[in-house]
């Protein structure tokens, strides 16, 4: 291996997407700085093929010519060998085993890299010896090539790989220097032979990489032997199989293997070789020999057997004329190692040009050996499958053959073909070709470019342009290498292309691993005097350029780059700046200064709506896309399945102010940098368990809301709002305890002296018979009914509904507009909680019936929201257990009591009540106004209270009995206050259903029946209170 | 461009979670193996940082998906969100504070507890550089004014064994084992575990899976492992 002087550019920095996070990039990204972990190496690759025919003393040879190069016959070669860079003039010539030329190629330790294909290395030649060889796995033969190279090579060369298949072996040996590079060799054999499969023909085959850069393969292949045509065909068919069956393994790079094995075709440089056993065609053989003889003749063996195996040539002039020149030849050939070695040199008696002039084309020169080989060429088989695209089309070269036939000469012989009585006929059996990764690209857009030019054709025929556009074509469509395919087999046209283009080029080939290499064939030739097989040895050497990976180096690279990229990724994510908005509008409930990241909502109170805001800015260099998380229910908070007090959205920050409102903009928010965007934090509780836990200390109003910029980081933002306590979820045993100034106040009295929010405990002293509340409520209900029925008297607008449950049934509400009402819910529940005046909390303006209707729902809001209600629970199965006519037994519907069994009732009902003494009041306080207010509302004038007094008689009876007879009667006065009256009691009875199942607290029925009627049940029971005595 | 179906494979995934108490050091690690950077008087985290970080094993490259959460306790309840699916988390102490040792304690626990089975996870006592045996071998102006260390070695290694942890001692003031934090984890990731495209969670037989070839890690760690994350 000699270092050479480095490559052109190859590691120009190229624009690499540092912001990617695809693991592409990062190849990409430390391949873009390979100079720096890359080092040019030069080395030479020396291939020999060689069919030893099994003969003895083959083994002998192989040093002499494989690694000392020797066995070089200039004569009988074309080639220049005197500006050969891989010929070298021998140096103390005078010693024996100096080649007669004085010159040799060049080898021992300036080779890089041996390959050697070896054929026929075992005898196959009878079945039974072949069978012998198949099943027994004897490494004789390998053992003693491998033993006859290592001899041969100098000191420190390492067995890259060594494989036999049957009769074929490859060796692959390394220097020291390149050895340590090589890696990832995979070494596979492909018998063609016997069934398509056995051993005695086909392939070894072996890829290797070297320095982490350059796949390099080799196949070594014996093809079907035979001369007839039919061969021909065997032989591709060897060759097909063996590019589909030759797999290899996986390659790995610094421990990361590929997913996928290699073929053949995945390698950037391919060296194929062997005996392919591709002969000469249509010329008879003796015309071949005769020809060749011409050039050979004069020649003579060195050996002695050679001259004793000559004798038996007999009638064969020419090489007896040969045998006799002999002498002269050696003469000749002593001069041509000391003078200048070229085509003079060939042939003493042919007269030459004036060699000081120019150097003499051989191609040009009919007589010369090369214009022999020329005319020989168009009956070469494998050019010919190669030009008819039969195999090794596909971008395989050969270079310039200017060497005699490799097969078959007499052994022993320099030059002497087959004299047996065969007389087989001269061929180039044994060849080797190449390849790089740019010849089978450059092959294969080739076959597409012409596949789209047929196709185009195919279209302008189907168009009938076919015939038009003929002459066209011919003018412009003219593409030389396509259309030199047209001309004639037998054309001598092609090999002297590739003769030209192989001398002396080569060209930037760039690997699968990116690297650029070079490649250059320095010599193809025969080693025409080694004579102990019947075959002669064929060698090439190539200089090969690449760039070698230093591990070491790249593994450092690679780590920087990964951190820049990491660098790059991670100043590359998403930024999203948030802003809480300054609490500027005043609020009344003052709240706590919002610091840096956390958002005080301050005080909520039960309804009210409080929101807040957040600015979002993306503060980065790419969108941001973010939404708020939605959080998997934790074990602690799972507990409760409230609606949640917080809510978030986005809105587009400028157009906050517009009259249109605020726009939405759904639960993902995309933002360019730069851009801003509002997040509206909304609190609200308006659940009266959640109101319950509140006012209790169960739960507190504390959320951390998470914000969770994609493909960047979440920010957590903690929420907080104070719960304002409220009546609203009370027990009337903890409503009983606040004094004066409302339960806010005391609430807080109390948290701020236990340190924390809690019920208002029973150790405290009672401050009222009933709740406050309940006062205030009833109290304003009946005030604002007769101050509507007075507005009913003044105001022709003031029309108060008269059917139904009004005001307490929902149904019947004039003001139907939510957000009115729940604003007068909120303000009065608001005035009950600091103990003002019910009717203080409407503006002036409100009308009678807006606040008597509000005033209405709170107290139905108030009352639901009383922990055990009025009738606990326990009171109400009391209830249902004492035999009650009004509401009857189990399972039966309540009757109409009589006036008799209806005081009755209601003594009992209030004797069970009075073991609670504080729900009892606040009982009795309730229905008595609903009395009151159901009597207001209906109200029987003083004359149909008359008429009914005198009929009280009549009254003891059953009353549905009697209002018929009534209704016979007619229109007079008593039915006309009968009438009145059952209106009055249709009022108290949707009174009564309404508050039954706010006031009473029962278990909840299972069926749907039973649960109609217990509503009926606690319906009676409220509904007994709110009768009045018509004579009260 | 050539040709680049012969790059190593993409990387895998690995999530992995920073728990601890505040103050800790938590985001100095993340920042001394992420940027090899310190900041004296670092904010707290209020929030999640998410940072990424490729780490080269000698036969695999691994991509840390970083999750450095806040430590203050009104947060604690959000951890969860991000140990599940984690494949590793870092259980961070200070070795300066006895208490931050207790809370790191209660973080196993709800790791074993409630985290994905095959879950690796490091036990690190930080702030090394406080202590009198601040990992450099030789002595600075700090050491001079006094061990601060609360926590023993031999305490919390005690306890990293018994819970099968991993166990550093680190400073993310000087770098010193911050990185071997990392490549250990790495190391210690079952290969089954690995996802290999983003957002596909490794299945729950390659979890059990995961789950059997837990073991021990604190015996003399790979020495390949030094060299892995060559950042």
């Amino acid at each position: 291996m000699t270092p050479s002087e480095p490559p052109p550019e190859s590691a120009a920095t190229e624009p690499v997407d540092l912001t990617s996070t695809n693991p592409y990039s990062l190849h990409q990204a430390v391949h873009a700085r390979r100079a720096e972990y890359v080092r040019p190496h030069r080395i030479r690759v020396k291939i020999g093929t060689w069919n030893v025919a099994a003969c003895p003393g083959t083994d002998k040879d192989l040093a002499s010519w494989f690694v000392d190069g020797k066995g070089i016959d200039a004569a009988l070669t074309s080639l220049n060998m005197a500006e050969n860079s891989a010929v070298e003039r021998d140096t103390g010539t005078n010693g024996t085993g100096s080649d007669a030329n004085g010159i040799h190629l060049l080898g021992g330790n300036k080779i890089g890299l041996y390959v050697l294909g070896l054929q026929e290395i075992v005898d196959l030649n009878t079945a039974t010896q072949y069978m012998a060889r198949v099943y027994a796995t004897d490494n004789g033969p390998m053992e003693r090539w491998k033993a006859a190279l290592e001899s041969a090579l100098p000191d420190g060369y390492q067995l890259v790989t060594a494989e036999q298949l049957t009769g074929i072996l490859l060796l692959v040996y390394a220097s020291p220097e390149v050895a340590p590079t090589v890696s990832n060799v995979s070494t596979v054999s492909v018998g063609t032979g016997l069934l398509g499969y056995m051993g005695n023909k086909g392939a070894v085959a072996t890829r290797i990489v070297l320095g982490d850069s350059t796949r390099m393969l080799f196949v070594n292949s014996h093809l079907a032997s035979g001369s007839e045509a039919s061969y021909v065909d065997r032989r591709i068919w060897d060759a097909g199989q063996i590019l589909n069956r030759a797999q290899f393994k996986p390659v790995t790079f610094a421990g990361v293997s590929e997913d996928e094995g290699e073929k053949i075709g995945d390698e950037d440089f391919a060296f194929w070789f062997g005996d392919l056993n591709f002969r000469l065609d249509g010329l008879p053989g003796d015309d071949i020999r005769r020809i060749l003889m011409l050039h050979t003749r004069g020649e003579y063996d060195l050996s002695k057997k050679g001259l004793l195996r000559e004798d038996s040539l007999e009638g064969e002039g020419v090489v007896v004329q040969g045998a006799s020149d002999s002498s002269e030849e050696t003469t000749d050939g002593d001069s041509a190692a000391t003078t200048s070695i070229d085509e003079a040199a060939d042939d003493g008696s042919i007269s030459l040009p004036d060699p000081d002039d120019f150097l003499p084309d051989p191609h040009d020169d009919p007589a010369s050996l090369q214009a022999t080989l020329d005319s020989l060429f168009p009956h070469d088989q494998l050019k010919r499958v190669m030009r008819e695209r039969k195999v090794f089309h596909d971008g395989w070269r050969e270079g310039p053959i200017t060497f005699l036939p490799s097969y078959k000469y007499d052994v022993g012989t320099v030059g002497l073909f087959d004299s047996s009585e065969k007389r087989r006929a001269p061929s180039w059996c044994d060849r080797i070709l190449y390849r790089t990764r740019k010849d089978k690209d450059e092959y294969e857009k080739k076959i597409r470019e012409e596949e789209e030019a047929r196709k185009k054709d195919e279209e302008m025929e189907a168009r009938g342009m076919d015939h038009a556009g003929d002459d066209d074509e011919v003018l412009f469509d003219y593409d030389p290498d396509n259309d030199g395919d047209d001309q004639p087999l037998g054309s001598d046209g092609l090999d002297y292309e590739e003769c030209e283009e192989d001398d002396g080029h080569s060209e930037d080939i760039v690997t699968k691993e990116g690297f650029s290499d070079r490649i250059n064939l320095d010599i193809y030739t025969s080693h025409q005097r080694v004579t102990s097989s019947d075959h002669k040895p064929i060698i090439s050497i190539f200089t090969l350029d690449y760039d070698a990976v230093v591990p070491e180096l790249k593994a450092k690279i690679h780590a920087e780059v990964a951190r820049e990229l990491d660098r790059a990724e991670n100043e590359g994510r998403p930024v999203i700046t948030l802003v809480v908005d300054s609490q500027d509008f005043t609020r009344p409930n003052g709240r706590r200064e919002s610091s840096d990241h956390l958002v005080d909502l301050g005080e909520i109170r039960f309804m009210k709506k409080e929101t807040s805001s957040l600015t979002l800015a993306n503060t980065g260099r790419v969108p941001a896309t973010f939404s708020f998380v939605e959080k998997p229910t934790t074990e602690e908070s799972g507990s409760a399945s409230f609606p949640s007090w917080l809510t978030t959205s986005f809105l587009r920050s400028e157009v906050v102010e517009d009259e249109h409102g605020p726009v939405e903009l759904g639960k993902e928010v995309t933002l360019e940098p730069g851009e801003t965007v509002r997040a509206l934090l909304e609190a609200y509780v308006g659940d009266i368990p959640q109101a319950r836990m509140l006012n209790d200390g169960q739960i507190s109003l504390e959320e951390v809301l998470v914000l969770r910029v994609t493909n960047g980081r979440d920010h957590f933002i903690p929420v907080r709002g104070t719960w304002s306590p409220t009546c609203i979820g009370r027990s009337i045993e903890e409503l009983i305890r606040v004094p004066e100034g409302g339960i806010r106040r005391f609430s807080k009295t109390l948290s701020a002296k236990k340190g924390r929010v809690g019920s208002i405990t029973y150790d405290l002293d009672v401050h009222s018979a009933a709740p406050r509340e309940l006062f205030k409520l009833t109290d304003a209900v009946e005030t604002l009914t007769e101050r509507a029925l007075a507005d009913e008297q003044m105001l022709d607008e003031c029309r108060l509904p008269t059917e139904g449950g009004w005001p307490f049934d929902e149904k019947t509400w004039k003001v139907v507009d939510k957000d009115t009402r729940s604003s007068h819910v909120i303000d009065v529940v608001d005035a009950l909680d600091r103990d003002l005046g019910i009717g203080d909390a409407f503006k002036p303006e409100t009308s009678s019936i807006e606040r008597l209707e509000a005033a209405s729902e709170v107290l139905l809001l108030f009352l639901r929201g009383l922990t055990d209600g009025i009738i606990t629970t326990p009171l109400w199965n009391r209830i249902e257990q004492a035999g009650l006519v009004s509401i009857g037994q189990a399972n039966t519907t309540p009757k109409m009591p009589t006036d008799d069994t209806f005081e009755d009732d209601k003594t009992t009902i209030l004797d069970i009540l009075a073991a609670a003494p504080n729900h009892n009041i606040s009982f009795v306080f309730l229905t008595a106004t609903l009395a009151k207010i159901a009597s207001d509302l209906s109200p029987l004038s003083k004359a149909e209270l008359d008429v009914l007094k005198s009929e009280s008689p009549v009254r003891s009876s059953v009353l549905g009995r009697r209002s018929l007879s009534f209704r016979r009667a007619g229109t007079n006065p008593a039915a006309e206050a009968l009438a009145a009256l059952e209106k009055r009691r249709a009022k108290e009875k949707r009174f009564a259903e309404v508050f039954g199942k706010v006031v009473c607290r029962a278990p909840p029925p299972e069926k749907e029946k039973e649960k109609k009627v217990l509503e009926d049940k606690q319906r009676a029971v409220v509904e007994l209170f709110l009768r009045r005595r018509e004579d009260s | 461009m050539a040709d680049l179906a012969g790059a190593p494979r993409p990387s895998s995934s690995v999530k992995l979670v920073l728990l601890g108490e505040a103050a800790v050091g938590k985001s100095s690690l993340v920042l001394r193996f992420v940027n090899n950077d310190f900041q004296e008087n670092k904010e707290p985290t209020i929030g999640a940082a998410f940072l990424t970080q490729k780490c080269n094993l000698p036969t695999r490259t691994i991509k840390f998906e970083i999750w450095d959460t806040a430590g203050q306790e009104r947060f604690a309840s959000l951890a969860p969100m991000y140990y599940r699916n984690a494949q590793a988390a870092l259980v961070v102490y200070d070795l300066t504070k006895p208490t931050s040792l207790v809370k790191a304690k209660h973080w196993v626990a709800e790791l074993q507890r409630q985290a994905s089975p095959g879950i690796v996870i490091a036990l690190v006592g930080n702030k090394l550089d406080l202590t009198n045996d601040s990992g450099d071998g030789e002595g600075t102006d700090a050491n001079d004014s006094g061990d601060a260390r609360k926590v023993s070695t031999e305490e919390a290694k005690t306890y990293a064994e018994e819970e099968s942890l991993l166990f550093f001692e680190t400073s993310a003031k000087t770098g010193y084992n911050v990185t071997e934090v990392f490549t250990a984890i790495a190391n210690a990731i079952p290969e089954t575990s690995l996802k290999t495209a983003r957002g596909a969670g490794a299945s729950a037989a390659a979890a059990s899976r995961a789950e059997e070839q837990r073991v021990n890690l604190n015996g003399p760690r790979d020495p390949n492992a030094k060299e892995g994350c060559a950042c």
